[in-house]
Order: structure tokens, then C-alpha cells, then sequence
């Protein structure tokens, strides 16, 4: 499987499956990236996305993690970008709650 | 700001040859044990929480022999003071006080620059003399530049009054260092009191060292968990969650305390927790006014700055859900210049994840308010992304007041209170 990853600045990654991409009518996470995106990182080389910075770059923060391309591939596009933010404290925190959050409770 | 235990700050204290009591940090009845062989009877038992007032709350307790120590670690140990759980002891020889006094080296914000205090009356919160006796309180101010001298603190302690000259020898010494662990340390306080006259000159018996925690950084030595303010108690898991947040990432922080972490002061009040995230500390302390009259309590403050990027926004709506006893949730920006639609993708993206059954539609009420820089593009990612129709959400634009946005909230909370009964 063709696939594009790189880590961004905050410590997660993005990862997106290239041939959802080839598929793909719009484009949409690099048109995102270029216009409200702030980052302008994407860019598309031979019907695909592809960084325009070094993935050095990109970590070092080019990246300015908006998430607007995973929404907007989300909704508009093939569903192929997901991004990847882990907070393990939160996770640790999560284990060694007595009561549930809210939000896993049924109304 | 972060404060450390009196067994740290003393341990501080004793690395720049301030007089401590002899002591050891213990967390069980075998350690105490052990320890008072070393230290021999009578001894001091001492709750190591971060609230003042420790004493008469009931957090130190003396023993002449075996069996009253046993009693008193078992006592102290997983006794709540100020809500604080008791989760270690300092035990320390018991001091022959001749007389207490108070010593400080702390910010003072009017001058911008530290300052000295002294007060020969010692062991009440110097608060409290401010209040009852302000004419025994001495400061003098402190060129940082230039530093604090032995004859500075003499200065200082001679308007103090009656202190032998032996006295004030010793006392302008101790002085001098307590400066230098303000200074070495990055403190926005290190407070002595009581500061106690012993036989063999002067010894600290409290230790109150607050850090900066943005000097954190460079105080590795103190092993100190990063955590925003936290008040008189240690921070909790969820704020050091939180505090790693801006670790890694200078672009924009976002700061969360939380202001009743496990709702035991709304309940108490009867009223509803609910959690916050503002954009401007101003705004969040306005939105909390208007909630707490109407019955609704934020047991968290957030407050985001400097234009956080997206990713930081999706990270801390996702803490401040996790707050198992919120039964509602507000965002609420100023008008402000920071670029709203990525607070709304970050939010977005951890309500996804949150109910992914729903597509993002929240289970408990939820009011949303976008006033500032592209706050039509924030409000109408929520619209695009389905999450507006939720049933339990209002995604509100910049024609709104904070007092509109409570009671908005209130009506919310009230109808799925009802439809509910809630969670």
C-alpha cells in the first residue's frame, strides 16, 4: 500500500493511504492546506499528495496542524487522511478513573 | 506556579546551610519507625499537602514515644486536609523554640522586583498580621541586579526591634541565603515561619518555596511535575496532562487548572459542573459569573493564548471531557484575534472521536461561541460537519453575550435534564 506519514510538531502524525488518493476527485486536503491551511505543506505530484518541505521540516513544525485536510478529506474526499495525536497522560488518567466520562454513558 | 512540599523545601533550604530540623519523609508506619531510631523521641509528624493552614486542620502531631508515633502516622496518613489526601509524613525532631519570627524573599508586582520581608511575630500567616498588627511587618526592596547583603538584612532586621545583636548576626546570614535560593531556585516565594530562636541560634520549621513553573525548565533538579497553577494543593493528574500539552509545541498555549476536581464544591453548593474552555482569561472568569448565578459551577478554568494551532484545541477539549462529573460543556471566545476555525477543527475532530456514533453530537449540553478572527468559518465548519444539529448543542456567532451564552446554556441544560434525566 502506498502510503505518505510524517510527524508533526506537537508529537503525532499524519498519515495518508496514496491510492484512496489516486481515486480521488478533489483533492480537497491540498487545496485545504493551501488556501485556509496555514502550513501549506501539501502539494500534488503525479495525481497524489506529496510534502513540499523535508520531512525534517515538516516535523520541525511547517506543519501548523490546523487538521483541516483530515476534515476536509473527511468530508469531501476518500477518507484516506487520518491524523495521530496520542496524549498518553490523558490515557493514563483515563485508566484509573472509578466513573466514567460522560461521554462513554448512554443518555 | 509550583509548590513544593516542606520536606523539599527544606531539603532546598539545607543545600544553601539554612538550619532544618533533622527529618526524614516517610509514607507508612515502618518507615516512621525506622527513622525515629535515628531520630530519637520526642519528634514532630508533619502531613506534607500544599494547603496552609495545615495545623489547624489537624496535620501535625507530636509523639514522646512508640505507640503514640503509631498512632499518629495512622491518623495523619489518608486524612484529607483542605481536600489534599495525606500521601506522605515528615517526621523531624521536635525543636526547643525559644521564640518564632517570619522571614520571606518573595515578587512584589507593584515594584517588579523582589522583596524582603521580616516580621518578628511568627507562626500566624503573615496575612493575618498584615491584617491584625501591619506596623510588624518590615520590607525593604531588592536591586536584582545588585543583590542582597548581609548588611541589607541587618537593615532590615534592626528596624524588627528587639533582637540581640548575636541574634540578628545569625538572622542576617540566614537572610542572605534565603535570597539565594529565591534567586538559584527561580522561587516566586521562599517563606520561613515560623523561623524559631534556638538555643543554637536560628532554624527554619516551615518551608514554603513556590517555583515559577515557567523556569521549570531549567530547574530539572527539582523533579517537579510541569503543571499550570494549581493553588494550595498538588496538581492533579489531569492538569499534568494538560501541562504536557504546550511541552513540546511553543505555539500557543493553553492553560487548564481545575478549580474542583472532583466536584465536591458544586455539589456541596448544589449546583451543576460543567466543564469550560475560554479564549481569554477575562472571558472565562465573565462566562463563570454568569454561570454560578444560575446554578452552574465550571469545575475546570481554561484559558487558550497566542493563537494555539488546531491540534492543541482537539488535546484539551478532549481533557476537559474527560472531567467524569461535568453534566454540560462551554466554549466561549473574547473577540479576539486568534484564528477561531482552528479552535472549531480541534474541537470537531475530538467530538468525532468522542461520539463516533453520533458523527460528533454531544450526550450533554454543549454551547459553543465563536466571536473574533474567521469566527463565520468556525461556526460554519460546525454546520458543515453535522454537529450543529445535534440535539444537546448550540454553536453560537459573535452577536452573542456572555450572559445570553449562560442563560442559552441554562435553557439547554434544563430541557435535557428533563428529556434525560441526565447521565
Amino acid at each position: 500500500m502506498k502510503v505518505l506519514e510524517f510527524e508533526v510538531r506537537s508529537g503525532g502524525s499524519i498519515r495518508i493511504e496514496l491510492e484512496k488518493c489516486e481515486s480521488c476527485e478533489t483533492k480537497a486536503c491540498v487545496k485545504m492546506c493551501n488556501t485556509q491551511g496555514m502550513g501549506q505543506i501539501l502539494e500534488l505530484k503525479d495525481g497524489v499528495p506529496a510534502l513540499k518541505y523535508s520531512l525534517e521540516e515538516v516535523k520541525r513544525g511547517a506543519c501548523t496542524e490546523d487538521l483541516g485536510c483530515e476534515l476536509e478529506c473527511e468530508l469531501h474526499g476518500n477518507k484516506a487522511l487520518v491524523i495521530t495525536l496520542p496524549l498518553p497522560e490523558l490515557d493514563e488518567y483515563l485508566e484509573g478513573l472509578s466513573e466514567q466520562p460522560t461521554y462513554l454513558r448512554e443518555a | 506556579m509550583a509548590r513544593l512540599p516542606e520536606y523539599q523545601g527544606k531539603a532546598l533550604f539545607n543545600r544553601k546551610g539554612i538550619p532544618v530540623p533533622e527529618g526524614r519523609f516517610v509514607q507508612s508506619a515502618d518507615e516512621a519507625m525506622n527513622v525515629v531510631h535515628e531520630l530519637g523521641f520526642p519528634v514532630a509528624i508533619k502531613a506534607q499537602v500544599l494547603s496552609g493552614r495545615r495545623g489547624e486542620a489537624g496535620g501535625v502531631l507530636f509523639a514522646e514515644d512508640r505507640d503514640s508515633l503509631s498512632q499518629a502516622v495512622a491518623e495523619l496518613l489518608g486524612k484529607r486536609i483542605q481536600g489534599s489526601p495525606v500521601e506522605g509524613l515528615l517526621l523531624e525532631e521536635r525543636a526547643e523554640v525559644q521564640r518564632e519570627l517570619y522571614m520571606a524573599v518573595t515578587a512584589d508586582p507593584s515594584t517588579r522586583q523582589p522583596i524582603a520581608i521580616f516580621s518578628p511575630k511568627g507562626g500566624v500567616d503573615i496575612e493575618e498580621t498584615a491584617e491584625t498588627e501591619p506596623a510588624a511587618i518590615f520590607t525593604t526592596p531588592i536591586d536584582i541586579l545588585r543583590g542582597f547583603y548581609y548588611y541589607d538584612a541587618m537593615d532590615l532586621l534592626r528596624q524588627g526591634g528587639d533582637l540581640e545583636s548575636r541574634q540578628m548576626l545569625t538572622l542576617a546570614n540566614l537572610f542572605t541565603r534565603l535570597y539565594q535560593v529565591y534567586r538559584e531556585y527561580d522561587c516566586k516565594l521562599a517563606e520561613i515561619n515560623p523561623l524559631a530562636l534556638v538555643v543554637q541560634g536560628a532554624m527554619a520549621l516551615d518551608a514554603r518555596v513556590d517555583i515559577d513553573d515557567d523556569a521549570l525548565a531549567r530547574q530539572t533538579t527539582l523533579d517537579i511535575d510541569f503543571a499550570e497553577e494549581a493553588g494550595e494543593r498538588a496538581a492533579t493528574l489531569l492538569e499534568i496532562a494538560a501541562a504536557t500539552i504546550d511541552e513540546k509545541d511553543h505555539r500557543g498555549t493553553v492553560h487548564f487548572v481545575q478549580t474542583d476536581p472532583d466536584a465536591s464544591y458544586a455539589k456541596t453548593t448544589g449546583k451543576i459542573p460543567v466543564g469550560l474552555d475560554a479564549v481569554g482569561a477575562g472571558t472565562g472568569l465573565t462566562i463563570m459569573d454568569e454561570l454560578v448565578p444560575l446554578g452552574y459551577y465550571p469545575i475546570d478554568f481554561c484559558d487558550s493564548s497566542g493563537n494555539p494551532v488546531g491540534s492543541k484545541f482537539y488535546r484539551i477539549t478532549k481533557v476537559i471531557m474527560a472531567q467524569p462529573h461535568i453534566e454540560g460543556y462551554l466554549f466561549v471566545s473574547c473577540v479576539s484575534s486568534q484564528q477561531l476555525d482552528n479552535a472549531a477543527r480541534g474541537i470537531i475532530k475530538a467530538f468525532k472521536e468522542l461520539y463516533p456514533r453520533s458523527g460528533g453530537r454531544p450526550n450533554i449540553p454543549c454551547v459553543v461561541v465563536f466571536r473574533g478572527g474567521w469566527d463565520d468559518v468556525a461556526v460554519e465548519l460546525f454546520r458543515e460537519h453535522g454537529i450543529s444539529d445535534g440535539r444537546w448543542i448550540k454553536v453560537l456567532g459573535r452577536d452573542t453575550t456572555e450572559k445570553e451564552t449562560a442563560e442559552i446554556f441554562g435553557a439547554l441544560y434544563r430541557e435535557w435534564k428533563k428529556e434525560t434525566g441526565g447521565l
